[in-house]
């Protein structure tokens, strides 16, 4: 009957519309919350503040693997493969990195990531340099709040590379 | 007679396939050749000849694994390599967090620490794996290998089987630590 085929079709365009939705994210980009602190005050710069910001996330930049210091990265934490953390990368393959127990080499195919605010941020201090295939995208802009809505930059930080 | 309007159906079909096939492949399964060597006997028993993609096994690989990430011992295992991010590697992972291996050639045991694991090859002799780039973090995984799918003649599950030497290593070293 008619309705029947009213239904299909709207069924058939939603199936489209999350189909193309689910591709998309998967592969190009998209938007995610951030939690904690350990990026401020590039992300949540006050605490309990009722809105985490929200930034969104590109994936193109995993097709060639080309990242650079100074990018802010959306990767599984390596301690515990169920979470995701965002740092910026501070060292690429190659640098080396002075740390408290000496200076270290970042190994090829890793980097090294440390968060904005060193006090209380948990990342290759601890857990050493992080092989580049656990990265999941690069963080580009800050989508929400309004207020904040901003590009991030590629700001490379001063202390921490030895030479 | 081929109209607009049907040269446009043709269109939207094959675009919504494609998309369904990327979809599924993404996140469902997928079947990926393997090359090399260092699963023998178990995946690519034989030498390589130049036909390559005609006579190279061909694995099916299923992600629905990495929503909950439970792998376990003697799973196959399809990951990014630690060294070179930009190839995959397949192998069998024999030890998980906080098991000891005993790293060959000396008296050392290494713990696997918490969110790795330790993979190596079937074929030990021609296998790049753990032994070299020490173990890898679980979210290198990409999927689980668990038929193989080409040529037929071939054509069965994968055994998640626990190899018989690792199995005496981890054993040794417990004791040697009790």
């Amino acid at each position: 009957m008619g309705t029947q085929n009213m239904i299909l079709n709207v069924f058939k365009k939603y199936i489209g519309i999350g189909l193309v939705g689910i591709t998309v994210t998967d592969r190009y980009g998209g938007v995610c919350p951030i939690r904690g602190s350990s990026m401020s005050p590039t992300f949540n710069p006050s605490l309990g503040s009722f809105t985490d910001d929200y930034v969104f996330l590109e994936k193109f930049c995993l097709d060639k693997y080309r990242f650079a210091h100074g990018d802010v990265v959306i990767f599984s934490d390596p301690t515990n493969y169920k979470e995701r953390c965002v740092k910026r990368i501070v060292a690429m393959e190659g640098d080396y990195i002075s740390n408290v127990s000496g200076v270290v080499k970042v190994p090829e195919g890793h980097c090294w990531v440390e968060g904005d605010n060193s006090a209380s941020s948990f990342d290759s201090r601890s857990f050493g340099p992080i092989p580049l295939g656990l990265i999941h995208g690069r963080v580009t802009h800050i989508v929400w709040p309004p207020q904040r809505i901003k590009k991030i930059d590629r700001k490379v930080p001063q202390e921490g590379l030895a030479f | 007679m081929v109209t607009p309007s049907f040269l446009w159906n043709v269109c939207k079909s094959s675009f919504t396939f494609g998309l369904i096939g990327l979809t599924i492949s993404d996140r469902f399964a997928s079947i990926v050749p393997v090359r090399g060597l260092s699963m023998s006997p178990t995946l690519n028993p034989h030498e390589s000849t130049s036909l390559g993609l005609f006579t190279d096994d061909h694995v099916l690989v299923e992600k629905r694994c990495l929503t909950n990430y439970k792998f376990s011992h003697g799973d196959v295992v399809v990951f990014c390599s630690p060294s070179s991010y930009k190839e995959k590697h397949i192998k069998r992972i024999t030890a998980m967090a906080g098991d000891w291996i005993s790293v060959p050639y000396s008296y050392d045991a290494v713990k696997i620490p918490e969110g790795h694991c330790w993979v190596e090859g079937d074929n030990p002799t021609n296998s790049l794996d753990s032994r070299s780039f020490g173990p890898i973090p679980v979210g290198l995984i990409r999927g689980r290998v668990t038929h193989i799918m080409w040529p037929p003649q071939r054509v069965g599950k994968v055994d998640t089987r626990f190899p018989k030497d690792g199995e005496c290593l981890v054993c040794y070293c417990i004791i040697i630590f009790l």
